[in-house]
């Protein structure tokens, strides 16, 4: 939930846009170059004060909850059928109805009773306004890369977005109007956009669709002097009243004088009015995003076969991506949990290097999902995220994607991740080296790759036993007719028991092959130690 | 026949149907005058070169241990991929390999072999790939490393058993070894050179001890 409020141009003094821009979380987000274009046309400059230039645009997501479940939903053809989100209780009421639903005659705010009349069996699904206002914060948290003032409403599903101070960044508040729907439409959600010169106008104009803008308080008063009073958020004798007198539109009740409307109607009209002009200003608190990665997916079908995971967890990662640019946070390593009824299967992924798009992790999950069974159904997803690390400089520049260019010396082949992926985390290593003088146990294979360590170099024991490329458990052997003597290795007497006296040798057997042997000092008997190459 | 390979070597006569890399064309040196000369400057990068022979051990190995120590000085990553045995790195170190570039890949079928193998080669990280297949595979598998191979800046190494010799293979060089009274002995199978021409084997001393 949002923090206490923090009337923005209470804390800081004011200060030219340009300036403010750079509390912004730019770094993340995917080149929206400003484009050098005509400065805007502002109200002159030194009567702007912060609270004029404020610009708020409002995101209405009446479809919040249909959204939430089509998202879940892998198959198109089922959300065709008629959906009816119902609230529990004694009465059971439509919550919201999809478009088949409502082509039929169901409305939200139908008793259940009337509306299960006129369908042929409707999908039923509860309504779940904890899970809507996760969803919303989640929204909220994308949203973050559009301003650093960001205010989630639950209650009405709607979003405000203060683009006041970073509409030139992203070109002019038209085109942030259009980066912000198609971030919300790749979600899966269908937002409706309103941009006002207050919280109260973006309301207004995102409920009644309208996409103009207003730039100044004059264009505002013009834009909004048509819209029916229906429309406003009133109380309903204050409705009625008004509509006794005669007025029918805004623009009605903007001629009359303040004085007098306030003595008829009551200073809350004069309020509101106020605030649509943003004459007053409307202090909203800011919302904080938690600095964690944990999203859940619930499944309205369970899913028996790793094949059809792929489309909600695309979803979900296309989530994890829009949020983490909103906090400019970057991960290299992620958790998915699959639910099932009674269990829950961790699976883990980690990459070479960090990166946040969804469409890298989403084939790397793949093929690790490939690798598994599922055990039973699964009815949710669940991904996190253990730490999430500070965005590097961008990985993907131009130079290195020149093939001619050495690889960096420090960083691991980004392959790693998919290898791993596919044939297991034990599949893919690097041997270690011990320090210990025999061979057959002086290596240990690290699988952990995620750094490159410190390289050591052989012992003189090592050293010793020659430098013969491939290695095998000891085996008896035969005593070889033409040994070439390499070295006489000698490990402690303090290893109870376990001391080694080798003489190693290398030679070749009739096959051809050349063997890496020693003759154990103490019983005088051949070994295989592995081949000289 | 003689006459007219000393011909077709000119200098001056360019092929255009000549597969044998160009002059600039990147090589991992091989360590050895004779067999640099064979395979047109060096292990050829952006190639697939199938090694067909047993048993393991005979030094196909050792043969590559230049061109193994060129690419892990270079910084590049060399991926091991299913082979018979442990490498000794102690010993791959003496050599001049770094061992932290050696990359080892446990695979249970020859298909994943292959997988990993197109894997590796589609990262610029790596420049040597070192790979054993068992068996027989398809040749639309061995088409798409090889694919992946001429795509990439490295040079991949498919160590097969002899028997692989019947089968044609889409690798971009084939070369049989068997040992020698000292060393190995190679015949190019397929290649774009002169050596694939004359059909003479190759005889390749072993390396003196470093």
């Amino acid at each position: 939930m949002g923090q206490p409020a923090r009337p923005p141009h209470a804390a800081m003094p004011p200060e030219p846009a340009r300036q403010q821009l750079s509390l912004l979380p730019v770094a993340a987000t995917p080149a929206p170059v400003p484009a050098p274009q005509p400065p805007e046309t502002r109200p002159a400059r030194s009567g702007a004060t912060r609270a004029r230039q404020e610009h708020w645009m409002a995101i209405d997501l009446p479809h919040l909850a249909l959204d939430a479940l089509a998202r879940a939903e892998p198959d198109p053809e089922r959300l065709q059928r008629p959906l009816l989100v119902v609230t529990s209780g004694a009465a059971p009421r439509v919550h919201t109805a999809n478009r088949a639903a409502r082509r039929a005659g169901a409305r939200p705010g139908m008793a259940l009773g009337d509306a299960l009349a006129v369908l042929d069996t409707p999908e039923l699904v509860e309504h779940d306004p904890d899970a809507l206002q996760a969803q919303l914060e989640m929204l909220a948290g994308v949203l973050l890369r559009f301003s650093d003032h960001v205010h989630p409403e639950p209650e009405a599903s709607r979003i405000l977005v203060e683009v006041g101070r970073s509409r030139r960044l992203f070109g002019g508040l038209e085109a942030l109007g259009q980066q912000a729907r198609e971030t919300l439409v790749e979600l899966g959600f269908h937002p409706r956009i309103g941009l006002g010169r207050s919280p109260a106008a973006a309301r207004l104009l995102a409920r009644l669709r309208t996409p103009a803008i207003a730039e100044d308080p004059e264009a505002l008063r013009r834009l909004l002097s048509p819209v029916p009073l229906e429309a406003l958020p009133l109380a309903n004798t204050t409705r009625e009243g008004l509509h006794a007198v005669g007025l029918r539109q805004l623009g009605d009740l903007l001629r009359l004088s303040r004085p007098e409307l306030a003595r008829r109607h009551g200073p809350e009209l004069l309020d509101l009015l106020d605030r649509l002009l943003a004459r007053r200003a409307e202090t909203l608190p800011r919302f904080v995003p938690p600095p964690v990665l944990d999203l859940s997916l619930r499944l309205e079908h369970e899913i028996h076969a790793t094949t059809a995971l792929a489309f909600p967890l695309k979803r979900l990662l296309r989530q994890a991506e829009a949020q983490l640019r909103g906090l400019n946070r970057s991960l290299q390593g992620m958790t998915l949990e699959l639910i099932h009824r009674e269990a829950r299967t961790r699976l883990t992924l980690e990459r070479g290097q960090p990166g946040i798009r969804a469409d890298e992790w989403l084939p790397l999950w793949q093929t690790r999902l490939e690798r598994e069974t599922l055990p039973e159904a699964v009815i949710g997803l669940r991904l996190q995220a253990p730490h999430l690390l500070n965005p590097a400089d961008r990985g993907d520049s131009l130079l290195a994607e020149d093939p001619a260019s050495r690889p960096p010396a420090d960083q691991l082949p980004a392959v790693l991740a998919r290898l791993r992926a596919r044939l297991g985390e034990q599949a893919v290593a690097r041997l270690i080296n011990r320090r210990t003088p025999r061979p057959e146990d002086a290596q240990r294979p690290r699988h952990d790759l995620a750094a490159i360590p410190a390289p050591t170099a052989p012992t003189p024991g090592q050293r010793a036993a020659g430098n013969a490329l491939w290695l095998q458990g000891p085996e008896p052997a035969a005593p070889p007719e033409q040994p070439q003597w390499l070295g006489r290795l000698e490990d402690g007497w303090w290893d109870h028991g376990q001391d080694a006296r080798r003489d190693y040798a290398c030679s070749r057997d009739r096959q051809g092959r050349r063997l890496w042997l020693y003759r154990c000092l103490r019983s005088g008997q051949w070994y295989r130690q592995g081949y000289w190459g | 026949m003689g006459t007219l390979d000393t011909l077709l070597d000119h200098p001056a006569l360019w092929r255009g149907r000549s597969a044998a890399p160009a002059p600039d064309a990147p090589v991992w040196p091989s360590g050895h005058a004779e067999l640099d000369r064979a395979l047109g400057g060096g292990w050829p990068r952006g190639q697939l070169v199938e090694l067909l022979g047993a048993p393991f051990g005979c030094g196909e190995t050792r043969l590559l241990v230049p061109m193994l120590a060129a690419c892990g000085h270079d910084g590049y990553w060399i991926a091991v991929i299913a082979p018979p045995a442990t490498p000794w790195l102690p010993g791959w170190q003496t050599l001049g390999i770094p061992p932290e570039r050696v990359l080892l890949i446990h695979t249970e079928h020859d298909r994943d072999t292959l997988w990993a193998g197109e894997q590796c080669l589609r990262d610029p990280a790596f420049g040597v790939l070192l790979a054993w297949l068992r068996g027989p595979v398809e040749t639309a598998l061995l088409r798409r490393l090889r694919l992946a191979a001429s795509e990439s800046r490295a040079c991949a190494i498919l160590y097969r058993p002899p028997n692989a010799a019947a089968q044609p293979s889409p690798a971009h060089q084939r070369l049989r070894w068997q040992p020698a009274a000292s060393g190995l002995e190679l015949h190019c199978l397929k290649g774009g050179g002169h050596w694939a021409r004359s059909g003479q084997p190759l005889r390749v001393p072993e390396a003196p001890e470093a």
